[in-house]
């Protein structure tokens, strides 16, 4: 087999010692897909920039890493080559990836002007193929508008075409949908499918996310700590793993179908939620008004569950800052637990009332906990501000606390930094709990967090839901999530609730068509 | 949408570079050090009282009695850079002190409450830079009267508003991060938030950039007194020390002036050596 892509023993030290990738070997044949899969830290994306020689600064690197017969590793020459005629990347977040001060045409059009030294008429009429060919709606027009112009799915079809533009044989794509929303993601993949097959490119594809991996890849490559744990047909790998690790992680990815012991709906309880006729516009001088709710209805009964569906800018977070009271209604009522909580509480005594009614576990644990407080104090402090618990009453309910979250005693003295992501989410969930609230709203709270992280926290909130019949309010992207936590969900899209139903029911029976194109969106491996 | 969590590849790439020598820094506290124990302990340390007379000798070169030779009025110039220290420090630490304690609370204010508040302070601190430091503290003296109290004040407030800004813009950047929210969402009140959670968060970055006025607060005060309108004769102090030797540098004796203006220099790229590589530490560092 004549490899387009061939690792052999790839090592990487750290200067200090550490070994961060342990001889990983990989091929690639020229028109296979190839998904690399593992979680944060695995170092797939190290494997996949070493490809194109982007490695960090002092690291000795051993093995070998032959692109169609060039070494990225063989000094600066070699390296150009294959940046420019072998092999391309795309990038995860493709605002970060695009010099925002030049146009698309610009960004498009270098390669080819200053690589394959192209007349500047004829690099703009390949500029404009290329922007057709991944579907841009207007690929004229594009090149002459800034990034900052763009959607974020708009730029990463500019991303991959300005990748494609030098007609590379390998097409390395790192997490490039991770920063998208589900409907664009399906766009994106479906893109990245037809060019492979147009084109008989090869494509090392990194992802985390097994699904996504098995709907788009040939071939998956499952790595751990730096090490390769399994190989083999996609569809082999997803259902019969051999490594004990791929089987967890199997395990622990959702589905949007397929077996689940479903949640019980709770029937016949009294309202613990309340949410009639509630809308948000916000107002900027020089701007059109934006309404990120509009007359939003929902009821949870006590100790249910209801998940909020949508994707970026629907207008599920400010539904759920305006429930917790950190935003101000413009219309409609909020009543939980029987009483009227409309607008941001002003006076201690209201604070603490709505302090009480609700609490919010917020999605990124890296910026919700503040860094200089270790996680004990943090929690000691909500105990004194409600109920006044002092002493070593406060430090027995603390360790409760933390025990009931899956923490050590240990990590009470622990500041956040040296908290691992899934660590840093129980903090905030016991932060949370420490205030013995009624309704919890948690917003994207596991959607930072690796599959293997997410489904602990899911069981986590599944177990205190069980125990204590706490009522939830799950905001989430994700659909099969969502399908693990909630019996009833309600889906919206630009501030308004399209459906709202059971959440079998609306997976099995979607009745609007934006609930349909969420629901066709999620990758489904083929299996 | 999914934010990314920190990937491995991600970390090891933004790893801090390979770190410029520490001897610098290492030297610059040693040196710093010592001309504050120097200052401290000067009557310990000089050799003589640095206004006595030694009427055997004026503009005497460097001897085994007098390291660094004596002024014109046949004082021991060792002895006075000495003394002199103590003033030419005490006046910027004050400064210090009090323009970064006044730009903390006011930009703590404007970036928190933002709003017209907000809009007030900042048009206030917009006028305030319009003025040069010194002008301000040429001013207070003439108010005032000559000494080191008006222009320590005069400069205090002189240089909050750079404190006030800084304060102010990380202030801000903290009050949208998702950890204030949460603040909220526990009940906590906005003044407690603000002062006893955000204030802890910026203080060590402010505190570090402030550390770097010293340097330009000591090189100004030491030319108000160079302009006679500082600290007054026959204290000893470094600016009106050059100012005093004027007469010797006529008459070809360069130490008199040269000692206490190399003092300036030395003392002011030491606190910004140090400064800087306080912020380095500090703001170099990853928020979470």
């Amino acid at each position: 087999m004549n490899a387009l892509l061939d690792i052999r023993d790839l090592t990487l030290d750290l200067p200090n010692g550490t070994r961060l990738l342990h001889g990983i070997s990989l091929r690639i044949a020229s028109g296979e897909t190839v998904g690399l899969v593992g979680e944060s830290g695995s170092g797939k994306s190290l494997t996949a920039r070493a490809v194109l020689g982007l490695l960090p600064d002092r690291a000795t690197v051993g093995g070998a890493v032959a692109v169609n017969g060039r070494s990225p590793l063989a000094g600066a020459t070699e390296r150009q080559e294959i940046r420019r005629h072998e092999a391309a990347m795309v990038f995860q977040d493709p605002r970060a990836g695009i010099n925002p001060m030049r146009t698309i045409g610009d960004h498009v059009t270098e390669g080819l002007r200053l690589c394959e030294g192209w007349a500047k008429d004829d690099a703009r009429t390949r500029a404009v193929e290329l922007l057709s060919a991944v579907r841009l709606p207007a690929p004229a027009d594009h090149l002459s508008q800034h990034p900052h112009e763009l959607s974020g799915g708009m730029l990463q079809r500019v991303m991959i075409a300005g990748a494609l533009s030098t007609s590379p044989g390998l097409l390395v794509c790192d997490e490039p949908t991770t920063a998208l929303d589900v409907t664009t993601q399906a766009e994106i993949i479906q893109v990245l499918r037809d060019l492979c097959e147009q084109s008989g490119m090869g494509m090392l594809f990194i992802t985390h996310d097994l699904n996504l991996a098995g709907s788009l890849c040939d071939r998956l490559v499952v790595m751990k700590d730096g090490a390769i744990v399994e190989e083999g047909a996609a569809r082999d790998v997803l259902v019969a793993p051999t490594a004990e690790y791929t089987r967890r992680l199997v395990a622990a990815t959702p589905r949007i179908s397929g077996e689940i012991s479903p949640p019980t709906a709770v029937s016949g309880a009294e309202a613990q939620l309340i949410v009639t006729g509630v809308g948000k516009t916000y107002r900027r001088r020089g701007a059109e008004p934006v309404s990120a709710v509009i007359d939003a209805d929902l009821v949870v009964p006590r100790g249910g569950a209801l998940a909020v569906v949508g994707e970026s800018g629907s207008g599920k977070s400010t539904l759920a800052r305006m429930i917790v009271g950190l935003e101000e209604p413009d219309a409609g009522a909020i009543t939980i637990g029987g009483r009227s909580m409309a607008g941001i509480p002003r006076s201690r005594a209201e604070r603490l009332e709505r302090a009480k009614s609700v609490q919010m576990v917020f999605q990124d644990p890296y910026l919700s906990l503040d860094p200089r407080i270790p996680v004990g104090r943090a929690i000691e402090d909500v105990l004194r501000l409600h109920g006044g618990r002092t002493g070593n009453d406060a430090a027995e309910r603390v360790r409760e606390l933390i025990t009931a979250v899956g923490l050590g005693e240990e990590h009470l003295t622990a500041r956040p930094r040296t908290l691992s992501g899934g660590q840093r989410q129980r903090v905030a969930i016991a932060r949370a709990l420490a205030v013995e609230p009624e309704l919890l709203v948690m917003d994207e709270a596991t959607s930072a967090l690796d599959v293997s992280v997410q489904a602990q926290v899911l069981d986590l909130v599944a177990r205190i839901r069980r125990e204590q019949g706490l009522t939830l309010l799950f905001i989430s992207h994700d659909l099969a999530v969502v399908r693990r936590v909630c019996a009833e969900t309600i889906v919206m899209r630009r501030g308004e609730i399209v459906e709202a139903g059971a959440t079998e029911r609306l997976l099995s029976d979607p009745q609007h068509e934006y609930t349909r194109l969420l629901i066709d969106s999620v990758p489904v491996p083929i299996t | 949408m999914t934010s990314s969590t920190p990937t491995l590849a991600m970390r090891v790439l933004r790893a801090p570079r390979g770190r410029r020598p520490r001897f610098l820094y290492l030297a610059s506290v040693v040196v710093l050090g010592a001309v504050v124990l120097a200052a401290i302990f000067a009557p310990f340390v000089a050799p003589y009282d640095p206004d006595a007379v030694d009427f055997t000798s004026f503009l005497a070169p460097p001897s085994a009695a007098h390291w660094l030779g004596t002024d014109s009025l046949g004082r021991d110039l060792l002895s006075r850079l000495i003394y002199g220290g103590r003033t030419a420090l005490i006046g910027p630490l004050l400064v210090v002190l009090f323009s970064t304690v006044l730009g903390i609370l006011l930009g703590l204010w404007a970036g928190w409450r933002g709003g017209w508040i907000d809009a007030a302070l900042s048009r206030i601190f917009d006028v305030l830079f319009a003025f040069p430091s010194l002008l301000i503290a040429i001013m207070a003296v003439a108010l005032f009267g000559k000494g080191l109290v008006a222009p320590v004040i005069a400069m205090s407030i002189a240089y909050a508003p750079f404190v006030a800004r800084l304060t102010r813009s990380l202030v801000m950047a903290e009050r949208s991060r998702p950890y204030v929210s949460a603040y909220r969402v526990q009940g906590f009140g906005g003044g407690w938030i603000a002062s006893r959670r955000v204030l802890p968060n910026v203080t060590p970055i402010v505190g570090a950039q402030s550390t770097l006025n010293f340097g330009y607060v000591l090189a100004e005060l030491a030319g108000l007194s160079f302009l006679g309108l500082g600290v007054q004769a026959p204290t000893a102090d470094w600016g009106a020390m050059i100012n005093e030797a004027q007469s010797g540098v006529a008459a070809g004796q360069f130490l008199p002036a040269i000692a206490p203006a190399v003092a300036v220099v030395l003392v002011v790229v030491c606190v910004n050596i140090i400064g800087e590589e306080l912020s380095d530490r500090i703001g170099g560092g990853n928020p979470s």
